[in-house]
């Protein structure tokens, strides 16, 4: 393969009046894992998208192996050997996965669409992550049927098969288990052997630190430094990213009082996922929930929301109840962050503000006060620091981070007394992050019990002081105490009781 | 370069789109054609015109009210039950009333139940049996339009009452007819409706993201029925209001509204997806067809062209409305 370098020099986008990119550079090389670096808003999704010639800059230069280049359409990037995973998965939910990664550059045989052919190169494909997914995903299932980490194989995979000399990973782990992280770097390390140049997002430190060779990293669109990974430190990188941020800071909670009200107690659960779960969780409590991707945790989280059928004892602060419909548990004061935000968090054409009220709209009256609900919205924004240029913004100019950001607002609004997360910190930023388990030791502080399903083990080890490891469909192991380790968290994902 | 400068050109003519609204396109168009019209049909721009124009656009606009609602539903929402429902709602009032003052009220409650109930039906099949809207409107008018001809025989007997021709064709206020000053009410009305309660802001979440709405507490099913069974009154009222201005039915009074209905809707800058749209860009988008029509005539287009120009005016505003379309990240 010949050399590949790709440079981006003084990038500047800006949508009407608000800058996503002021001054963006990177420098990418066969066979190196740059990682791209910021805080949530910082214009890494503009950058790459910049590269794959979705977005085309206001000014800046690009050169592809000295020559300058400027990429008109995807199409273009691609044929000069770019191609990318972006964060907002781009799938068509109602076609196949072979149709997916192959559209619009299906397998010919004779001049006709080869559907035997589809089939093969994607379960070739598939393949590469082999036992790290639900048997269910074939070449031939709908999207639809796929769970969000599926999803994000799929679309890593559909990247693949274009045979990039350039790929691009806007937060392609976001979503994946830890396993399912280690198969992807094992082949990001086989993928630059070959002389591939990869770039990378991500929010998890410790990602970068096992991976990428360098770090570019952005402030409010700004490129501020270049960093050799060896030659670094996390503390350095944050504080590049975050002016004036310490490291993230991670505090487990304390045990909790076990003379605390139960707020909820959960017996024999089942749902078609879910075969029979068991659990308490006390005010003031925060829970942790772990295990690999997709053994029923979102299940179990859907089903004490109403979101789904399921069968099984459910006590909600001291009364049976059996929900049916999400209505009926939030007006049993339940709060659920669901973990898909796209699709199931969003309105993504709808002002931020009528999403954060979304839930709440019955509370502010016939004809609805808008100016009051306007200011509830506009602490909530701030509380989380949401990077916007106004309230009345749709939501898809957001940054993934901030969007994420408002998926957590419009429950936080209404003071939930059980909080349901969905792994709610996919996305968003280490100052972000340290800002919600701030906010997260607030509300245990003040009473709330809290439900927290994280693909993040590290999280889960830092903020939890119980976790209850899921394997397939049943609470497998819980760990507390001197038990609450890495190792014993990993093991028990395995479906290994020690 | 020259890809650049391309981009460059086309998001400047984004941006002048984005300032202004759909529902102002419209309007100006609106404007804008009725004076072109006075330079082409001499005597065409004047007062008198102008409100006829208005006049007859509310009868319009009125019907395609609910038409609104059930587009920004979304779920490829859309009702084609409203020309039936608006015929059925003059057949009952004309022979309800039989031409009797005191009945007016009793008959306005009638067709306002019949057609909520009618409607519901239809909202009762999308939303519990899943069928699409298209099939269960269209069913639904074929069965309204059935049950017409199988009890009058084709034979309507009845009245209209003077005082709906008084109070809502003829001029009422100055120059200005009742059915304009309703107009106005209902305008006023659906705003309130979209923007101000509960029910409005729920059906936007629906019409976007049916998922999203319904993990936030929404009753998705309640809201889709609801918005079917409010066409459907809305419709019939559309009908009542009609028979002001006919005086008299036939049996497909109402089925020449239906496509308009859909195209005032559109042109207002509904989106036909679901999720975005306002009464507002209906009201603009009834009078833009009201002139483009009332100018036609004027020039005395023939038929088969006044369709071509309809058609190519609709082409035209849609695809500017479908570029200012955000797309999603
Ligand atoms: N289509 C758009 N319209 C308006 N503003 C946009 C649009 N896309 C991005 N922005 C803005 O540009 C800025 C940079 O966004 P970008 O998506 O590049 O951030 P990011 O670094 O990828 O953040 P995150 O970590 O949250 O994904 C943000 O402030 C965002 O609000
Ligand atoms: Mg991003």
């Amino acid at each position: 393969m010949t050399s590949f370098r790709l440079t981006v020099e003084k990038a500047v986008k800006t949508y009407g009046g608000v800058t996503a990119l002021a001054d963006g550079n990177l420098d990418v090389q066969a066979g190196t894992v740059t990682a791209l670096l910021g805080a949530n808003g910082s214009g890494k999704s503009t950058l790459s998208k910049i590269l794959t010639g979705v977005v085309s800059p206001n000014s800046g230069s690009i050169t592809l192996n000295g020559a300058p280049m400027r990429f008109a359409s995807p199409q273009a990037a691609r044929q000069a050997g770019i191609s990318a995973v972006y964060q907002e998965l781009s799938l068509i939910p109602d076609l196949t996965v072979a149709e997916n990664i192959w559209l619009a550059h299906e397998p010919l045989k004779n001049g006709f669409v080869s559907r035997t052919l589809m089939r093969q190169r994607t379960q070739s494909l598939l393949d590469l992550f082999a036992g790290l997914y639900n048997r269910h995903l074939t070449p031939d299932a709908l999207i639809t049927d796929l769970t969000p980490d599926e999803r994000q194989l799929v679309e890593i995979l559909k990247a693949l098969s274009f045979d990039p000399r350039l790929i691009i990973l806007d937060e392609a782990t976001a979503s994946l288990d830890g396993q399912q992280v280690n198969r992807l770097f094992e082949l990001v390390t086989q993928w630059k052997a070959n002389g591939m140049a990869i770039v990378m997002v991500s929010h998890r430190m410790e990602e970068i630190f096992r991976i990428a060779d360098k770090a570019s990293v952005l402030r409010n669109g700004r490129t501020v430094g270049e960093r050799v990974i060896a030659e670094t430190s996390e503390r350095e990188l944050v504080e590049l990213m975050i002016e004036g941020a310490g490291a993230l800071h991670r505090e487990r909670a304390p045990l909790v009082d076990p003379a605390n009200p139960v707020r909820l107690e959960v017996r024999g659960l089942k749902t078609s996922v879910l075969h029979g779960v068991d659990l308490t969780v006390r005010d003031g409590e925060l829970l942790g929930l772990g295990g690999l991707q997709g053994q029923g945790q979102s299940d179990l989280l859907m089903a004490l929301f109403g979101a789904i059928r399921s069968t099984g004892q459910m006590i909600v602060s001291g009364e049976a109840r059996h929900f049916r419909h999400p209505r009926q548990a939030m007006a049993a004061d339940v709060a659920l962050v669901p973990g898909d935000r796209g699709s199931e968090g969003l309105l993504l054409i709808r002002s931020i503000f009528e999403n954060l009220i979304l839930p709440s709209w019955g509370s502010y009256g016939t004809p609805i006060r808008v100016a009051r609900a306007r200011e509830k919205g506009a602490v909530i924004a701030e509380e989380l620091k949401m990077v916007m240029s106004s309230l009345d913004a749709p939501v898809n100019s957001l940054s993934g981070g901030n969007a994420q950001k408002v998926v957590i607002g419009k429950w936080l609004l209404r003071a939930p007394k059980l909080l349901l997360l969905n792994d709610p910190t996919k996305g968003i930023d280490v100052g972000a992050k340290a800002e919600f388990y701030s906010l997260l030791r607030q509300l245990r502080d003040r009473g709330t019990a809290i439900l927290f399903y994280s693909s993040d083990d590290d999280e889960l080890l830092g903020l939890c002081n119980r976790v209850l490891v899921m394997h397939d469909g049943r609470v497998s192991t819980e760990l507390f105490g001197d038990r609450l380790t890495h190792e014993q968290l990993v093991s028990a994902s395995m479906g290994t009781p020690s | 370069m020259t890809a650049l400068t391309n981009k460059d050109s086309r998001s400047t003519l984004k941006r002048i789109q984005s300032r202004l609204p759909p529902p102002l396109v419209a309007l100006i168009l609106a404007v804008l054609l009725f004076l072109i019209g006075g330079l082409l049909a001499p005597g065409f721009a004047n007062v008198n015109q102008a409100v006829n124009i208005v006049r007859l656009a509310a009868f319009l606009g009125i019907i395609a009210a609910g038409q609104t609602l059930v587009i920004i539903s979304g779920g490829e929402g859309i009702d084609l039950s409203v020309g039936a429902l608006v015929t059925l709602g003059a057949i009952l009032t004309y022979r309800i009333t039989d031409g009797d003052e005191a009945l007016i009220l009793p008959a306005l409650g009638v067709i306002l139940l019949v057609g909520l109930l009618i409607g519901l039906l239809n909202g009762i099949g999308v939303a519990l049996l899943r069928m699409p809207p298209l099939v269960i409107t269209l069913g639904m008018a074929g069965v309204v339009t059935g049950l017409i001809y199988f009890v009058t025989r084709g034979q309507l007997i009845g009245d209209t009452p003077p005082a709906m021709g008084t109070l809502l064709s003829s001029a009422l206020i100055g120059p200005i007819p009742g059915v304009v000053i309703l107009w106005l009410l209902l305008g006023a009305g659906m705003w309130l409706l979209l923007e101000r309660t509960q029910y409005g802001k729920q059906l936007f979440a629906v019409g976007i993201n049916r998922t999203a709405a319904r993990l936030s507490g929404v009753r998705v099913n309640l809201v889709v029925m609801l918005t079917y069974g409010l066409s459907g009154m809305l419709a019939a009222f559309g009908g009542f209001v009609l028979l002001g201005f006919t005086q008299t039915v036939f049996l497909n009074l109402g089925q020449p509204f239906l496509f308009p209905s859909i195209a005032a809707v559109v042109v207002g800058g509904t989106v036909l997806a679901g999720g975005k749209g306002s009464y507002w860009g209906t009201i603009a988008g009834a009078l833009v067809l009201q002139v483009i029509n009332s100018l036609l005539l004027a020039l005395r287009v023939e038929e088969a062209f006044q369709l071509i120009i309809l058609g190519v005016i609709l082409l035209v505003l849609l695809t500017m409305y479908g570029r200012q379309r955000s797309v999603r990240q």
